[in-house]
């Protein structure tokens, strides 16, 4: 009953959030003096159509009507909310008119998050595992070595490493594609090798940096716990190196990671702006790129409603869980 | 039992900094020693060396701690200095650490606490003949079954304590050192617990030593008494004994400074850990 009651307060304060979220991305791009409608009649101009004053109303009222920019403020907020909380809908992309948003963002998704999610979770396995261990043996020379390695990737700016691997095995040494192309029909194995092959490089990037993030963090966590009276209990009943690390100190030493974890995949969709932009993967990140670039009112909202649904949704996850995890929190 | 010969334990991997100072001591089989002495005495740093607990930075400098194990249940006698102890821990010698939140793992359950380093002869029978077996055990503690399945941070302080006094307890080992097992505790859940382990002492004929800086908890249980001061060994003889005929100028202050029913205490201690 307890549980019940607090899975339906958690929902209901997941529920204010999004429709918080929703209301600011609604009301702070109308505050702005670009004006979509405007916007696309001077594009059709400036194409060299000419329409006399009643076709320009017209085509207006039919833009505005399209996109939604129809009767008051308050109208267009009521529209908007019940579009999007009811049939998901964001309309039609403006700069790729007339393609839905849905459709687009449908289509980067398993981009973006192919990319991130194996690369976010082979960087936490590996960063956690030598993180552990130089923690847990600081005097130990492949612990030094790892611990130095992650040290001195650890502060490198995300863009430089990318520029540098990409300049380093993409043109000096052509091993890799400069640019992301895809071939081959669906589920193929032509397919399969050839998205492998193109995200390889931008997966390496991202792995690269977070590593050396995870290592520090689980070092330090270790490095306490080792201080820890029950592990030094557990020394003194015997038991041996391996039981302790894998009993006591990594489980202790993991809870934070995992909601360190969690954080990240909903901050996954968010793309990778800068992954994406220097390699020219089709995921989210170049999604957003594109709508800020061309003033794409629509698809700058479902891109970004996505992201704040997704991470408001991963801390909601993480919140029913983590008493699964750790007994001492507990839902009350 | 174990026998503790002319030594000097201390601390430092450069330096060097003295802790026990040529101390002499022998725990005998099937009895309860207490080790009594101020903070910074020396009892805690002894009770490693007689451990063999030689972790951050403590060392022997001179003499010896050798510890005879004769184990009756296999008919095999062990012989050893306590550097190599590391083998029998939770076999013939257990430890009870002074009770704190943090002495247990917060995300294991009490059961999984108690059967972690048992001895293969304490495991017989299958997990559920053992459950069976340890929820008995705690029942001797005033502990429901239900505290198996707990998390520590779900136990009160004195309930803590009384499963860290069991867990040691169930390895039915040859030696139990008890480092200040009470010393958290208000008097009543203290003298409960006490009983507890004079009891399981009683029945298990192995040996207990017990250290507190509580004279009041030694005269309750112990056998045989040992007071340390600034690192040395001052006085022992039966518990009995050193109460009713001091004879060090310290140990007379301390009994002296124990409060009594009748008449003002009669001195302070005047003392500091050298």
């Amino acid at each position: 009953m307890n549980l019940l009651r607090y899975i339906a307060g958690r929902l209901v304060v997941y529920v204010l959030v999004v429709i918080f979220a929703l209301t600011v991305l609604f009301f702070v791009p109308r505050l702005g003096p670009t004006d979509p409608v405007e916007a696309m009649l001077a594009k059709v101009a400036s194409q060299g159509a000419y329409m006399d004053a009643a076709q320009v109303d017209a085509l207006r009222q039919s833009l505005a009507d399209t996109f939604g920019l129809d009767g008051s403020l308050w109208d267009q907020y009521g529209a908007f909310i019940k579009r999007i909380v009811l049939t998901a809908d964001f309309g039609p992309s403006l700069s790729m008119y007339p393609t839905p948003v849905m459709e687009l963002i449908r289509n980067a998704l398993p981009w973006t998050f192919g990319l991130l999610l194996s690369s976010t979770l082979i960087a936490w396995v590996l960063g956690n595992f030598v993180g552990l261990l130089s923690g847990w043996k600081p005097n130990s020379t492949s612990s030094r070595v790892m611990e130095g390695i992650a040290i001195c990737l650890y502060p490198i700016p995300y863009y430089i490493l990318a520029l540098l691997l990409s300049i380093l095995f993409s043109y000096i040494w052509k091993i890799f594609p400069l640019t992301t192309t895809i071939r081959g029909a669906p589920w193929s194995w032509e397919l399969i090798t050839s998205v492998v092959w193109n995200s390889f490089l931008p997966a390496m990037s991202i792995v690269i940096v977070v590593f050396g993030w995870w290592v520090i963090s689980v070092k330090a966590q270790t490095t306490a716990l080792k201080e820890e009276e029950f592990v030094r209990y557990a020394r003194l009943k015997g038991l041996s190196d391996g039981r302790i690390l894998s009993r006591y100190v990594l489980p202790n030493a993991i809870l934070p990671q995992i909601t360190f974890l969690a954080l990240q995949i909903g901050l996954m969709f968010n793309g990778s702006l800068i992954t994406e932009i220097l390699f020219d993967y089709p995921g989210l990140g170049l999604l957003i790129y594109t709508a800020v670039l061309q003033g794409d009112f629509n698809l700058l909202m479902g891109t970004i409603s996505l992201s704040v649904i997704a991470v408001a949704t991963a801390t909601m996850i993480i919140d029913l869980i983590y008493p699964l995890l750790d007994p001492r929190i507990r839902h009350r | 039992m174990i026998t503790v010969d002319k030594v000097t334990v201390g601390y430092g991997t450069t330096g060097f900094i003295k802790a026990v100072d040529e101390v002499s001591l022998t725990i005998n089989d099937n009895e309860i020693l207490g080790i009594a002495g101020e903070s910074g005495s020396g009892k805690s740093t002894l009770m490693r060396a007689v451990y063999g607990d030689f972790s951050t930075g403590l060392r022997i400098q001179s003499g010896t701690v050798t510890g005879r194990f004769e184990d009756a249940r296999t008919g095999k006698v062990i012989e050893a200095p306590s550097s190599q102890f590391a083998p029998l821990w939770w076999d013939q010698l257990s430890y009870i650490p002074q009770g704190s939140m943090s002495v247990l793992n917060p995300l294991m359950k009490i059961e999984a606490q108690v059967v972690d380093g048992l001895p293969a002869r304490e495991r017989q029978g299958g997990s559920r003949a053992l459950r069976q077996r340890i929820a008995e055990f705690l029942a001797g503690f005033g502990l429901e079954e239900t505290v198996l399945d707990a998390y520590p941070h779900q136990l009160s302080g004195g309930m803590r304590q009384r499963v860290l006094v069991a867990i040691a307890a169930f390895v039915n080992p040859r030696l139990i050192l008890a480092d200040e097992p009470t010393t958290a505790l208000d008097v009543v859940v203290q003298k409960k617990i006490l009983l507890m382990m004079v009891e399981i002492q009683r029945r298990q004929r192995n040996s207990l030593v017990l250290v507190s800086h509580d004279l009041g908890v030694h005269y309750q249980i112990t056998d045989r008494l040992v007071i340390m001061y600034q690192g040395r060994i001052v006085e022992q003889g039966p518990t009995a004994e050193v109460f009713a005929n001091p004879q060090h100028d310290y140990t007379k202050n301390l009994i002296a400074s124990l409060p009594r029913l009748h008449g003002k205490r009669a001195v302070e201690v005047v003392g500091a850990p050298a």
